[in-house]
């Protein structure tokens, strides 16, 4: 009897001060930088729910950068609709801009954040509202009454605008992040969390760090560092993963007394989750059968069935879309030799160009061109480059035949190129990497794919006859 | 733009990410660019950054080829 009453006392003790415990935590799932992965969101979904079986009140979040990386998700009818589809199924609370978000322009961000059940944060944006883009500069989330204040940036750049096409952010305007981030210091007394949603690399979170030290927690992006769970810099918990999913982080702050007393971070892998959401899986098969890419973009007339007709074709698209004077592609950039005559689709453009290049333009002089043709040549394993606006005249080593002594650049008609002036010429990243030759202009990515400039160039030219096409050629001996 | 690889400097054009100072890199070295998807990449406090990583003035970057 008397060991029972001590059992039934003792069992009333820990719930009386398990009542008066006021030791309580928040739990978050965080990533940056998906780059429109939507492959892994079946893992990422089972994985949340798994923590969120354990933490009812968990917040899911991402620090921007969500679309840009995968076309399925990119040149869908909505473009970047399929990854808000599948964050609002996975239940994210809340996402950062990220530099990328603008890359379909105003109009575009306005539909996807119109469309998101959860909140794009962004405090240093100042659009106006006929774009309809829906943004909020904070939200203060109730997590089992804990208030959780969430501020949100997106870095900007040196034309004082996030790094992408400047046409994408006609209408908008931004303020600089760290001026920014200070105007939400009042956060700290009306919340008993803040954390700091932002992309601007983990430099800038690491310098900012030093200005926020009312700010508990910053859930980073942009330069795709991978922390070990996160770091403390000036008491500020930081935390980033690489990109693309391959893992998100789980952070845990405790609070005692409405105070923060602990704050920890952990990485947990998705590219090893075994387990899938069936839902979301079944999501992602519906968004890869996209029909966008059974869209015809124009007629062939004649077959093509070499790869120079086909690099013709490719860098056709990248000078006169570009309004350039030359453009030029690496030869193994061109990655099918024959296509049929009749349509040519939206998937076959993405076939034939599947490496998601960025155009570049520069200008050089006739003969720093001439250089990087040469440079290209041998850099690229399949010899010399296919180009538009000019034609080639290539002379092979003697002692090696796997490399190209000489190039020869001459007009169209066969004429004298002059080497002393300069042209505007248009390539993509791979090709501008590739080219170790001396020139001044280094040039400046255009933020826009090259698959996405052939598109453009095909439709508008509703049929297309390139037989017999051939601008690279061996010198006569 | 100017950043270093492994203390080379490197000029690439204005947006470059990590994969294209490092395909620069490699060419310069005789290296196939194909041998880029064996390269693990750092940054100066030696965390793992991604191939697809931002660039920015000025950057230090570490190349390990595995």
């Amino acid at each position: 009897m008397k060991k029972r009453f001590l059992l039934a006392f003792s069992a009333i003790c820990l719930f009386s001060l398990t009542l008066l415990s006021t030791t309580k935590e928040v739990h978050i799932i965080s990533t940056n930088d998906m780059h429109a992965n939507i492959q892994a969101f079946p893992q990422l979904a089972a994985l949340t729910d798994s923590v969120r079986s354990l933490y009812p009140s968990l917040l899911v979040l991402s620090a921007g950068d969500n679309r840009t990386g995968d076309p399925l998700n990119d040149i869908y009818e909505i473009p970047a609709y399929p990854m808000v589809a599948l964050m609002n199924q996975v239940g994210f609370h809340a996402s950062a801009l990220g530099n990328h978000e603008f890359d379909s322009k105003a109009e575009g961000l306005g539909r996807v954040t119109s469309l998101a059940h959860f909140t794009h944060l962004c405090a240093n944006i100042h659009a106006d509202p006929a774009l309809g883009i829906h943004t909020r500069p904070y939200q203060i989330f109730d997590v089992d009454g804990i208030k959780v204040g969430i501020v949100g940036v997106v870095q900007v750049g040196m034309r004082g605008i996030p790094d992408t096409h400047p046409d994408n952010c006609k209408g908008i305007t931004f303020t600089p992040v760290e001026e920014t981030v200070q105007q939400y210091k009042w956060l700290r007394d009306q919340c008993d969390v803040v954390i700091l949603l932002t992309h601007i690399g983990y430099d800038d979170d690491v310098k900012l760090s030093k200005d926020v030290p009312w700010a508990d927690l910053i859930v980073g992006g942009h330069s795709h560092t991978q922390l070990k769970g996160g770091e403390m810099h000036n008491g500020v918990l930081i935390t980033q993963t690489v990109n693309r999913l391959d893992c998100v982080t789980h952070t845990t702050i405790t609070l005692d007394d409405g105070k923060v007393v602990d704050k920890r971070a952990e990485n947990i892998s998705v590219t090893h989750c075994t387990q899938k959401n069936k839902v979301v899986e079944e999501m992602v098969k519906f968004f890869s059968n996209n029909p966008e890419f059974q869209r015809v973009l124009c007629q062939v007339e004649k077959p093509f069935t070499t790869y120079e007709e086909l690099g013709c074709l490719m860098s056709d698209a990248l000078r006169e879309e570009t309004h350039a004077d030359v453009g030029f592609i690496n030869r193994g950039g061109v990655r099918y030799e024959t296509h049929d005559a009749g349509p040519f689709t939206v998937s076959d453009v993405l076939k034939l160009d599947p490496f998601g290049n960025d155009v570049v333009e520069m200008n050089l002089t006739g003969e720093e061109l001439r250089q990087m043709l040469l440079s290209c040549s041998n850099n690229d394993t399949y010899g010399p480059p296919c180009v538009s606006g000019i034609t080639l005249e290539y002379t092979l080593d003697k002692n090696d035949t796997t490399k190209v002594k000489n190039v020869k650049i001459l007009t169209l008609d066969g004429k004298k190129f002059d080497l002393k002036k300069t042209y505007k010429v248009a390539t993509h990243t791979y090709s501008a990497a590739i080219c170790t030759s001396p020139r001044k202009d280094q040039g400046r990515d255009l933020n826009i794919q090259t698959s996405q400039m052939m598109m453009n160039y095909l439709e508008r030219r509703g049929t297309i006859n390139y037989a017999g096409a051939c601008r690279v050629k061996p010198a006569k001996p | 733009m100017n950043v270093k690889v492994n203390r080379t400097h490197i000029e690439i054009f204005e947006g470059a990410l990590a994969k294209h100072a490092i395909l620069q890199y490699l060419s310069r070295r005789k290296i196939k660019p194909s041998r880029l998807t064996e390269c693990q990449v750092f940054d100066s406090h030696g965390h793992v950054i991604g191939l697809d990583a931002p660039l920015t003035e000025g950057q230090t970057i570490k190349l390990k080829l595995l």
